[in-house]
């Protein structure tokens, strides 16, 4: 509204890998299914429950199950430069997060369950402060790994204990 | 010297020891013998473990580490680099001051956070110790290499005669304590944390002793003929006198542990001490001190107080102790405390550029939204055949929340001067955070779908101590990239387009 004039913050260049979107709507729908399940078990048990609630249950799912994913991937992004690494992720709620490679202090690769199945893995950026973690889902696996190589070395390469 | 680890073993294990006895006792006649072997072996088994820990407990300082050995069974052996020493706790309890002994805590600052990273030495005798603390915050100075080992053990003849490394300098005292500053104490979160202490030890012993039992034994009778009314004095009566008890159980408990207070400079250090029984002096690295905080929260605001605390790099916020700088006291003495601490005034008198239209209505709809549907809610439960009085404190939420967001809008802002980012928000707990720029280590910028309707977002510059960032709450977008901009220039540019 304000930014009338001013400089604008642009969005990180790189996207993550579109085989992301698959991989977390999996897990939106493994958790939507383990909800639908107990509310359906809860109905047959117990009598005060009708029938419209696990079936407005599952619509609401679907519409999350479709909708957040895409919604996410949309959003997530990251770029490397020599001086700062710089990542949005969220969907509702939209995190940027801009560290100066002097302050980094690990780079993280992990490779989970879910995210194997789909050659993905995620890379995460710690610096000294507790509230500053910078971390990528969704990265292509060989992607990621080169990232980690490149990160740890251009990170190596500045001393100092970064804080 | 071996005395005191058993005595303090002893200590700990009292509340435990006092249980056993109650339950011993409480568990009826026969068990009576029983219940004292046990409480004899509980204290053997005490000043056992505290002889053991004394005799495998050894420090040792060297090669530029300090080092802690402990365990006989499973050894363990912490160690850290003197340059990374970023405070130093002397704590002395009553038995230890008795003794002439002290405690001291080296903080490493672990981004773990766990108390594994910190080093405990147990027992020292306060001039070694004082000593010590010399040689570990003269560390960082190349000229003085720490080479002396240091044992445990041997502390009788500690080598307190040696060089001491630190430089002998006439210490400046910044603040003092005042009396005054007791009106505070009910205020504060220790005062309460003091109250809720002891207030629960004495229900608990009064349960313990079959107090409620016998109340309602002989209450119910004689209650029986009070009238709702007077019961209801009665109750009333009940709660204030309890305020009261509440109010004076925390003025103690603030005297105890702030009483005595003193703010002192040495050369690259901060030196808080406080504590009439259990002293605590407090040492912080000058050069760790990233910033800090006033805090002024709604009530101690009200009662014109304020406090102060470092924002230390490497200290996290859950070590609350070790960064406090000023406790509650009059509104004057907290920012005078920041501008000498911070090098100058400017961050702490700088008048903070409002957030705009859009955070003003974000406070006001965030407070009054959910306070508006109480009373709707009450309402719906009025027409539905409901009680009527759940209707009065639904309808009271609405001013209160009114008052809050108000107070809340009055309280946000943000600047940036003399090297220092500032960001001022909240209402029962407002604060002051001034960071210095070169203690930034990243940015954060968070805003949710309805903050980028509006334009707005939240800010936050990252540092290693405290809670890990100061929060700008909702600034408009193109402020934050100002701010931002204006502290890391060349980071910010490489990400900006220029409309």
């Amino acid at each position: 509204m304000s930014d009338a004039a001013g400089p604008v913050l642009r969005e990180p260049a790189h996207r993550v890998s579109p085989r992301a979107v698959w991989m977390w709507t999996t897990t939106a729908a493994a958790e939507a299914l383990v909800l639908l399940v107990a509310l359906v078990v809860a109905t047959l048990v117990w009598d005060g429950l009708h029938w419209w609630a696990p079936a407005l249950l599952a619509v609401v799912e679907l519409g999350w199950v479709l909708v957040v994913p895409r919604w996410r991937y949309r959003v997530h992004r990251w770029e490397v430069t020599d001086s700062a690494v710089y990542t949005q992720v969220g969907w509702w709620a939209r995190e940027r997060r801009i560290a100066p490679m002097s302050r980094v202090q690990t780079v993280d690769h992990v490779e989970g369950a879910v995210a194997r199945v789909f050659g993905l893995a995620s890379v995460t950026v710690t610096t000294a402060s507790a509230a500053g973690a910078l971390s990528i889902d969704g990265l292509d696996k060989d992607l990621a790994r080169r990232l980690v190589d490149e990160l740890t070395r251009q990170a190596d390469a500045v001393p100092g204990d970064a804080t | 010297m071996l005395v005191v680890q058993p005595v303090r073993e002893v200590v700990r294990f009292l509340p435990a020891l006092l249980v056993l006895a109650l339950a011993g006792r409480g568990s009826g006649g026969p068990g009576g013998p029983g219940g004292v072997g046990w409480e004899a072996v509980a204290v053997l088994v005490a000043v056992g473990v505290g002889v053991a820990r004394y005799l495998t407990t050894t420090y040792r300082i060297g090669d530029g580490r300090v080092e802690l050995r402990r365990g006989l069974v499973s050894r363990r052996v912490v160690s850290a680099r003197l340059d990374r020493v970023r405070s130093i706790d002397l704590t002395s309890s009553v038995v230890q001051r008795l003794f002439g002994l002290t405690t001291m805590r080296i903080g490493t600052g672990t981004a773990a956070g766990e108390d594994d990273g910190d080093l405990d030495l147990d027992g020292l005798r306060r001039p070694a110790a004082e000593d010590l603390r010399g040689r570990l915050l003269g560390a960082r100075e190349p000229a003085v290499a720490p080479a002396a080992s240091y044992d445990g053990e041997a502390g009788a003849d500690g080598p307190s005669t040696t060089a001491v490394a630190a430089p002998v300098a006439e210490p400046e005292t910044v603040a003092r304590f005042d009396l005054r500053w007791l009106r505070f104490a009910p205020l504060t979160g220790t005062g309460l944390v003091v109250a809720g202490a002891t207030f629960g030890l004495v229900t608990q012993v009064a349960a313990q002793a079959g107090l409620w039992e016998r109340l309602e034994d002989g209450g119910a009778s004689s209650l029986a003929g009070v009238g709702g009314v007077a019961l209801l004095a009665l109750l009333v009566a009940l709660g204030v006198g309890l305020l009261l008890v509440v109010a004076a159980i925390s003025v103690v408990g603030f005297w105890v542990t702030e009483g005595g207070y003193r703010l002192t400079r040495e050369p690259g250090t901060w030196r808080v001490s406080r504590g009439l029984l259990t002293t605590r002096e407090t040492s912080l690295d000058e050069q760790r001190v990233a910033g800090a905080t006033i805090a002024e929260p709604l009530l101690l605001r009200w009662a014109g107080g304020r406090s102060l605390r470092a924002i230390v790099t490497g200290v996290d916020a859950s070590e609350r102790g070790s960064s406090a700088l000023v406790p509650p006291s009059d509104a004057t003495v907290a920012p005078y405390v920041a501008g000498v601490v911070l090098g100058g005034p400017a961050p702490v008198d700088v008048p903070l550029r409002d957030h705009g239209p859009a955070a003003r209505a974000r406070r006001r709809t965030r407070a009054l939204g959910p306070a508006a549907v109480l009373p709707v809610a009450a309402a719906v439960l009025v027409v539905a055949g409901g009680p009527w009085w759940p209707l009065v404190p639904a309808l009271l939420a609405v001013p209160v929340a009114w008052g809050l967001a108000e107070d809340r809008v009055r309280g946000l802002g943000h600047a940036r001067a003399g090297g220092y980012v500032v960001a001022r928000s909240g209402s029962l707990t407002r604060g002051r955070d001034m960071l210095a720029e070169d203690h930034v280590i990243g940015w954060n910028l968070r805003a949710t779908w309805f903050q980028r309707r509006v334009g707005l977002t939240t800010l936050q510059a990252t540092t290693a101590g405290g809670s890990g960032a100061v929060t700008v709450l909702d600034v408009p977008e193109g402020d934050a990239l100002t701010l931002a901009h204006g502290t890391a220039p060349e980071l910010l540019e490489q990400f900006l387009e220029h409309a």
